[in-house]
């Protein structure tokens, strides 16, 4: 720690924020702390909350760019042989779609609901590593940016501003266009351009911004829990948040090696899947899978913390099951990473792998199913209010369901043999992404909002978007099914008619506008909520765990004094429970301990965009390319190097609620 | 509070007034490529145990969804609410054990069938009626099958390349491309190869999909119709052994004999959607017969034999008049159709690198399924083949973007400096429609 910092608390020392002046580092530069600027102050910002904040608005736009590409597709779609895009334009559309929608909007959805409110929930200050966590979104906005990059130069080569050269010459493929699983071999140099690259390194440097915040979020929930907030009396969001760390963890070593050995095999020439050289492509399947498939948990267990939290709050009652219902979670988790080959029923396994895949998948509808059976439990004699967060909630359980029972279906492999690579499994998968995801996101955005940004949602837009996702979402992706079982393969950039398939096309793509419209009326409603002159006050809920004892929007210091809790729902029992049961509070006289902001995990991320762009160019032969990727390696080691001597620094301070109390 | 509860109702009421719509708009289920109105053995099986889990999630969705709607409705908050607050119940652990239990037995009544269709789907029968020996007629057939093949079951090899499909014989050293011939009621082993990336073959109506992975020897099984046991058991049939196969070959005629539609189901590059397949289910003589033309392949044009032909286009190729002449020389020549094709007969087209084009005339598509020609009577269309021709020649690159017939590395027909002309397409389109 910084000798700098005095640790006795003065009467002279100001409690206001913006009296305090920025102090220097051990290297002996100014600590941006206290700017009056406020693009700095965010740039390095390294409070959780403004890091969450800036995790959902660009999460939010991506969800918006993988929602234009998906109408786009819809659209190309609606009628046989269609010429709106070519094919390849609707390949890289279907690829960017399925990365953007997973890695660049529903995970970075999901962190920013963990950055904001884990360690509200847990009464703590800030996340164990605050710098480690605004490296994580940097790195994030880094690795969003090397996968999109390939969009920049297509639109300068259509406007002719720009023309390749070199092996990707007329290949017009900057763009990613091989699928979001990208299977080897058609990733191979001899298949696929620049864009695969872009979209190897974007992944790459997602992943080091992923598996930094999940150690981040394992130290903070394990080790800054307030004082009697034992791991039982976690609030499900964080036990959530907490399994879904741990299999960040354990999944994305798997995806980093096999993204490593594809960027081997492209930049290098090795033979990793390559038959010709004696490489197997099936190789990469099993090893994106064992990652995929604890990917699908990692983005839906979030889903399912945030309404283990709306539906207890809007019935009036605790959770049904709360040991259950974390240790299924858990469950989920370990068994996710034991279901990979599911995906692969159609390459052959043989009998005994298809039929051990085929029973485990069926068994991990049990812990699944226990959720659902504690959700319905917890509103049984409950008092359930249809408030804008409970009716996204209640729709979630419902949608939920119907992507779990065409999960139940693929389970069986010979069964799966027909829908697999289908329309079938696009609605499947929808269903829970959609239906069960993202009903679920906008859930804990109606929730959080208000305890977010200190504003009360006002009027009943939230009814229209309600309708709007829901009757969109059924009416798009509920004829996949039939589409899929009458045989329409998925990734087809047009159909020919005569097939049975035109009007079930038809009707998804009419209702993808209208799942399109909800969404649209979600920013609506957020744009609102922001400009709504009604304050939320502390609670406007009548919720239950810790973040809604705090203020809205809470404090830089999240707590005045750092809460003691007594109960598993801690506010609850401090509103309702026995004398026993209610809050207590630390005694914190010698002030609040706040962490310096910083540049150095800025600088360090940044370095990531040359690193990456220049590994992809110079593999698809743009001259110096090379250098790029040295500089971006530099500007890392450089950013990290600082980062490291530049020391923690901090400061105290003394809020008046604190202090008055005293 | 009641007013959101009225528009909540309003929503349940449009999305069940959609489906319902989207039910009555969409119903009917027997459509070319439908995993519903299965034809064989495979696709059966595969269709038993996926009505078996709508039947089991549709158990769980009218009753976890019926209790759950219900639990909505009663515990909603009214007017007449109290304030004072609902029981804080944390659970019951006797209920959950319960359903549990529940769940579990309601997967098991999944498992068992799924299992057995596993062992059932993976490879053909292992009796005595799935080896080709007990089925193939050596007198009906110019081929005769080996001692080694007779004791095998039947063999197809299905090929992937981007973007088409060779089919193999190899027990028959025949070979074809994008249609398959194949005999009704008979087990088909089929091989699953691939030349560069993965494909999937899946012909929805007969099985399930397997993928072609290079550098891997995948394999399914196939049939088009049930055997002759399968038939008579589900049919109950009663009746001496002649009626009896009458009435089998009554049903095959009926039901089987059909013009079947396959596809490629692994994304495999720009013009994955592209890549179709058919599979034509004849009766054994027609198999037989089509084995028989398939080998024999074509004579020169004129009832010329090659040898004469060649000796002509060699030294005066002008003595080679006609539109059919014409083409054949643009084929042999100028156009370099040989380097990439086979036409069984013609000695100096033997290009592997294409599909092979021995009776492309009598196939009802071309360019892997996307151009096709056939009647309503399942016949060939000759005037929209010829269409169809020309059109694959002239726009190769549009029909099917990427392919390697436009560009391949200098050997393609969208690098001739000139391009083919109209008349020389016309020619070329007159030539291919006499392969038959």
């Amino acid at each position: 720690m910084s000798t700098k910092i005095t640790d006795i608390p003065s009467t002279l020392q100001q409690s206001d924020l913006n009296q305090l002046k920025p102090e220097k580092s051990d290297i002996g530069l100014t600590r941006p702390d206290h700017s009056k600027n406020v693009f700095i102050d965010w740039l390095t910002t390294v409070d959780h909350k403004k890091i969450g904040l800036m995790y959902g608005t660009l999460a939010l736009f991506f969800l918006l760019v993988g929602g234009v590409e998906a109408l786009v597709i819809r659209t190309q779609l609606a009628v046989p042989e269609n010429n709106l895009v070519s094919a390849q334009m609707y390949n890289q559309l279907f690829t960017m779609h399925g990365t953007t929608m997973i890695f660049l909007a529903i995970m970075p959805l999901n962190a920013a609901f963990f950055n904001f409110l884990v360690p509200l929930q847990i009464g703590a200050r800030d996340v164990a590593f605050p710098r480690i966590n605004a490296f994580s979104l940097w790195s994030f906005v880094a690795g969003a940016l090397v996968i999109n990059f390939g969009w920049l130069l297509q639109a300068l080569e259509a406007f002719g501003l720009f023309s390749a050269s070199g092996p990707t010459a007329g290949m017009n493929d900057f763009v990613p266009a091989m699928g979001w699983f990208g299977y080897a071999p058609l990733t191979s140099k001899e298949f696929t351009g620049a864009g695969t690259d872009f979209w190897i390194m974007g992944l790459q440097i997602l992943g080091v911004a992923s598996i930094s915040a999940s150690f981040n979020f394992i130290v903070t929930i394990i080790n800054m829990r307030a004082p009697g907030l034992k791991m039982m009396r976690l609030p499900v969001f964080t036990w959530m948040t907490l399994i879904v760390s741990l299999l960040i963890i354990f999944a994305f070593p798997a995806i980093t090696i096999a993204l490593a050995q594809l960027m081997f095999d492209r930049v290098f020439g090795t033979n990793f899947f390559s038959v010709a050289g004696g490489g197997q492509p099936i190789l990469w399947q099993h090893l994106f899978w064992i990652f995929g498939h604890p990917e699908v948990y990692i983005l839906v267990l979030p889903a399912m913390g945030i309404v283990s939290e709306v539906l207890p709050t809007f019935s009036k009652k605790p959770l049904f099951g709360y040991s259950i219902v974390v240790f299924s979670g858990a469950v989920i988790g370990f068994l996710g990473f034991a279901v990979w080959s599911h995906h692969m029923f159609t390459t052959g396994l043989g009998k005994i792998a298809t039929a051990a895949f085929s029973l485990l998948t069926m068994a991990i509808a049990v812990p699944t199913g226990v959720k659902i059976f504690n959700w319905v439990g917890t509103l049984w004699g409950g008092r359930v209010r249809f408030q804008a967060p409970m009716i996204f909630a209640l729709g979630f359980v419902w949608m939920f369901m119907m992507g779990g029972f065409s999960g139940i279906m693929h389970s069986s492999a010979p069964a799966d043999a027909q829908q697999q690579d289908s329309y079938f499994v696009i609605a499947h998968f929808h269903y829970v992404a959609i239906g069960g995801i993202l009903l679920a996101i906008i859930s804990g955005i109606y929730y959080w909002l208000p305890k977010m940004i200190g504003k009360m949602w006002q009027g009943n837009l939230n009814l229209w978007v309600a309708v709007m996702t829901v009757v969109g979402l059924n009416i798009t992706f509920f004829p996949m099914h039939f589409l899929g079982l009458l045989g329409m393969p998925r990734r087809y950039h047009t159909y020919l008619s005569g097939f049975g398939w035109e009007t079930y096309n038809m009707v998804c793509t009419i209702g993808s506008y209208i799942l399109g419209l909800g969404v649209a009326l979600l920013v609506v409603d957020i744009i609102l909520c922001f400009r709504s002159k009604k304050p939320a006050g502390n609670d406007p809920w009548d919720a239950r765990t810790l973040e809604w004892a705090t203020s809205s929007p809470p404090k830089v210091y999240n707590f005045a004094k750092t809460p003691i809790v007594n109960a598993r729902d801690a506010l609850w029992a401090d509103k309702y429970g026995p004398e026993s049961r209610k809050l207590g509070a630390m005694d914190e006289a010698h002030g609040i301990h706040m962490p310096s902001q910083s540049w150095m995990p800025l600088i360090a991320s940044l370095g990531f965009i040359p690193l990456g762009l220049g590994l992809s160019l110079m593999q698809a032969g743009v001259p110096y390319a090379g250098y790029a990727a040295i500089f971006g390696l530099v500007t890392i080691t450089f950013g990290i190097s600082l980062w490291a001597i530049e020391g923690p620094g901090g400061y105290h301070l003394h809020p008046k609620e604190a202090v008055e109390e005293a | 509070m009641t007013y959101l509860l009225k528009r909540f109702r309003n929503l349940s009421c449009l999305v069940s007034a959609a489906l319902t719509l989207l039910f009555l708009s969409g119903c009917n289920l027997n459509t070319r490529m439908s995993t519903f109105t299965v034809k064989g053995p495979v696709a059966e099986t595969q269709l038993d145990l996926f009505m078996l889990t709508v039947w089991v999630t549709g158990f769980i969705f009218l009753s976890v969804g019926g209790f759950y709607a219900y639990v909505v409705i009663r515990f909603r908050e009214t007017k007449d609410s109290t304030d004072a607050l609902p029981a804080q119940g944390h659970g019951n652990p006797l209920i959950e054990i319960g359903l549990i239990g529940a769940s579990v037995l309601l997967l098991v009544i999944i498992a068992v069938p799924t299992m057995k269709g596993i062992w059932y789907t993976h490879d053909v029968p292992d009796n005595e009626a799935s080896l080709m020996g007990s089925w193939y007629d050596n007198e009906a057939s110019s081929v005769s099958i080996s001692e080694e093949s007779a004791s095998e079951p039947f063999i197809i090899r299905a090929i992937g390349y981007r973007w088409w499909w060779e089919f193999e014989y190899p027990q028959l050293g025949i070979s074809t491309a994008n249609e398959m011939v194949i005999p009704a009621g008979r087990p088909i082993h089929i091989e699953l190869r691939s030349v560069d990336v993965i494909h999937s073959f899946w012909l929805p109506r007969i099985a399930g999909k397997v993928d072609l992975i290079p550098g891997r020897s995948n394999s399914m099984w196939i049939q088009a119709g049930d055997s002759i046991e399968a038939w008579e058991n589900k049919s109950a049939f009663t009746g001496t052994d002649l009626e009896k196969e009458q009435a089998y070959k009554t049903y095959l005629e009926e039901e089987i004999h059909d013009y079947y539609y396959g596809m490629c189901a692994e994304y495999c590059g720009a013009s994955h959607a592209r890549m179709g397949f058919r599979a034509h289910v004849v009766k054994d003589s027609e198999f037989y017969q089509w084995i028989d033309k398939q080998l024999a392949g074509h004579q020169a044009p004129g009832e010329m034999d090659w040898e004469t032909w060649y000796e002509a286009y060699d030294n005066s190729p002008e003595t080679l008049t006609g539109d059919i002449n014409e083409g054949l020389k643009l084929f042999m020549g100028r156009a370099k159709c040989a380097t990439c094709h086979v036409v069984q007969g013609n000695p100096r087209a033997v290009g592997v690198a294409g599909p092979n084009l021995t009776n492309l005339a009598d196939r009802h598509s071309i360019a892997a399924g996307w151009l096709n020609h056939q009647t309503p009577e399942k016949t060939v269309d000759t005037e929209k083949q010829y269409e169809n021709f020309v059109k694959w020649i002239a726009k190769t690159d549009e029909v099917k973007p990427g392919n390697l017939m436009w560009k391949a590395k200098g050997a393609g027909i969208g690098e001739l400096d000139p391009l083919l002309n109209e008349e020389e397409i016309r020619q070329l389109s007159h030539y291919l429609q006499s392969l038959k």
